[in-house]
């Protein structure tokens, strides 16, 4: 199996630290710094996952639980900060977990492929509950202005039922 | 509790016309059962989509109360509902979302049925058959077990009960109502429904699509916040209709100036769908909200401007009960067929971000009806009732001038549509109708 063409170190501790900065921001409710980290062209989606016998396709891309673009991250995370976004106000408590970085440059572009695994832990209230949020994440970064920038997202996740009572987190 | 008990408890304490439902109902256990077996095992369920089954052999799988079924287009491409369960141990025979087959056959033992529900054989072959069953197999007796099906406007709903009232009696005045959401163009699901588990009872969020517009104001507050609207007007202007039979709707209104919000290009099809006075409602709907009883809702949510479009991305939406405090939320995004593909896309967009599981309005309800639903399940430990109020409205005469059938109330700040729902809910838990 072949890795695809050589990351050098650089590279993937540069995009190992950028996707564990982009963590902490969500894990530390700094939405706007949030934001920040991605391009103004950004697309940001997650199919929705199907049980299906093996050899068919399980991922459904075609309806998504997330669609969307810098103006509607934009438009959540004003919401986010207003005083009467109920569903995370208390907020839950977070914990990202980010790992099995895989980097695969783009021929003849300056962007990258990062593949990479979410472990996102979600408690609410004080009944010793919490949800897992499990998935890969398909990202692909840009470099603007010397800083690594997302320019799409797209979210996988590991169940054909979510078990959260909503996705009022980011993936 | 005894089924004596609780129905005592139940005649004793719910009492929707003078406006008091109590607490415990949200999600008691006992209640619970007399629900699955008086009311889910009887009423007409809403099962599927027409366009979900687009072709002889497609199937979907889906649940009729908590038991999974087949809902399968035949070879003979009439639609059937079969209990998910094979008739020899009770295995469950379709194990995907959705697909395509010609036969379903058990994994267990090969006990195979065709798409009519008929028993063929098993898989082993006839003279190994033979040999287990040298005294042969009653192929009618192994026939699958089938439910009512009937449909309207590309709606599918299934019952057990075999002799009770027509889909056309069940639905009654609410037919007029769903012709505007669901009939006025052919329709298309987007897809496959979101699902996702909500720990909560099934008829807080009936209820709420059923007969409540004033929470809009609070609970959906950030977009007066984020001005995408004007202060409260988006809840309260245009009608509440209790159309009868527990179903329930709210129709917001705009200034018909305005002129209508849907796309120009289907204009046409409308017409030829609808009758004049449905095609007036629909060219002044800014929202419309509403639930068939007993846990299917559909919405138009408020238009929202994307772009220089004013924007809004249906749904469908059934609150599975898979438990007394738990559900699961299966939500279908639905289309004109024959929209524009701009239409298409930005309906799509607008539905996901404001409703579905990321919904900046669903994330809201669900935490609602989730910390309901604990209060309630803590109400059960008090010798007295905790009693709440379902009174909005409750003296206002409805209009005598609207054009759909069914009691139709000026403004949607009324409870009228959640009395009937719960009266009706109370009748068929009691089984005192056969609902």
């Amino acid at each position: 199996m072949s890795a695809g063409p050589a990351v050098d170190l650089e590279t993937r501790l540069a995009v190992s630290d950028f996707l564990v900065a982009e963590a902490a921001a969500l894990d530390e409710r700094r939405f706007e710094d949030w934001l920040g980290l991605f391009t103004d062209d950004v697309t940001y989606v997650a199919p929705v996952r199907v049980t299906r016998r093996s050899g068919s396709p399980d991922v459904v891309d075609e309806i998504t639980y997330f669609d969307e673009d810098k103006q509607s991250l934009t438009l959540r995370v004003k919401r986010l900060l207003t005083d009467v976004a109920w569903a995370e106000d208390p907020p839950s408590m977070t914990r990202r977990f980010v790992s099995n970085i895989r980097i695969i440059p783009i021929p003849d572009e300056e962007e990258l492929t990062v593949k990479n695994n979410l472990l996102l832990f979600r408690s609410r209230g004080d009944e010793g509950t919490y949800d897992l949020i499990v998935g890969e994440r398909e990202d692909r970064l840009r470099e603007e202005g010397g800083e690594l920038r997302i320019c799409r997202r797209r979210a996988v996740l590991d169940q054909a039922a979510l078990g959260t009572k909503n996705l009022g987190v980011f993936l | 509790m005894s089924n004596a008990d609780i129905r005592a408890r139940l005649e004793a304490t719910v009492d929707p016309e003078a406006g008091a439902i109590p607490m415990f109902v949200y999600s008691d256990p006992d209640v619970y059962r007399l629900e699955l077996e008086n009311l889910f095992g009887r009423t007409w369920l809403y099962v599927a989509h027409e366009s979900e089954l687009p072709e002889a052999g497609s199937f979907v799988v889906r649940r009729m109360g908590e038991q999974s079924v087949i809902v399968g287009r035949g070879d003979d491409e009439t639609v059937r509902v079969f209990l998910n369960s094979c008739r020899h141990r009770g295995m469950r025979l379709a194990n995907e979302d959705f697909g395509c087959t010609e036969m379903w056959r058990c994994p267990y033992h090969g006990f195979t049925y065709g798409s009519k529900g008929e028993f063929l054989g098993t898989l082993i072959g006839a003279p190994y058959e033979r040999q287990a069953y040298p005294e042969g197999l009653d192929k009618e007796a192994l026939h699958l077990i089938e439910a009512r099906v009937e449909s309207y406007r590309g709606m599918i709903f299934a019952t057990w009960s075999l002799d009770g009232p027509s889909l056309d009696e069940f639905l009654g005045n609410v037919k007029w109502y769903l012709d505007i959401v669901l009939g006025r163009a052919a329709m298309e699901v987007v897809g496959v429904p979101q699902k996702w588990i909500v720990p909560s009872g099934w008829k807080l969020p009936s209820e709420n699509f059923c007969a409540d517009a004033y929470h809009t104001a609070t609970a959906h507050s950030f977009l007066a916040r984020l001005n995408l609207v004007e202060g409260v007007d988006f809840g309260r202007d245009g009608y509440h209709v209790d159309p009868g039979g527990g179903h329930g709707l709210g129709i917001g209104v705009h200034d018909p100036a305005e002129g209508s919000y849907f796309p120009a290009s289907l204009e046409a099809e409308y017409g030829r769908n609808l009758d004049p006075e449905q095609l007036d409602l629909l060219h002044r709907v800014k929202n419309f909200h509403g639930n068939v009883f007993p846990n299917l809702s559909f919405l138009i949510p408020n238009f929202i401007p994307m772009g220089d479009q004013l924007v809004s991305g249906m749904m469908l939406r059934l609150w599975q009960p898979l438990g007394p405090d738990k559900l699961e939320v299966w939500s279908w995004h639905l289309v004109e067929r024959d929209a524009p593909e701009q239409w298409k896309r930005l309906a799509r967009k607008m539905y996901v971000q404001t409703f579905g599981v990321s919904g900046m309005f669903d994330q809201d309800d669900t935490e609602n009806w989730e910390a309901q639903t604990v209060n309630s399940n803590t109400a059960l430990t008090r010798s007295d009732e905790v009693m709440l109020h379902y009174g909005m409205g409750i003296s206002a005469a409805p209009l005598d001038d609207f054009p759909g059938p069914g009691a139709a109330y000026d403004g949607k700040f009324s409870e009228a549509a959640g009395r009937t729902f719960y009266r009706t809910w109370l009748d068929a838990v009691l089984a005192r109708s056969a609902a």
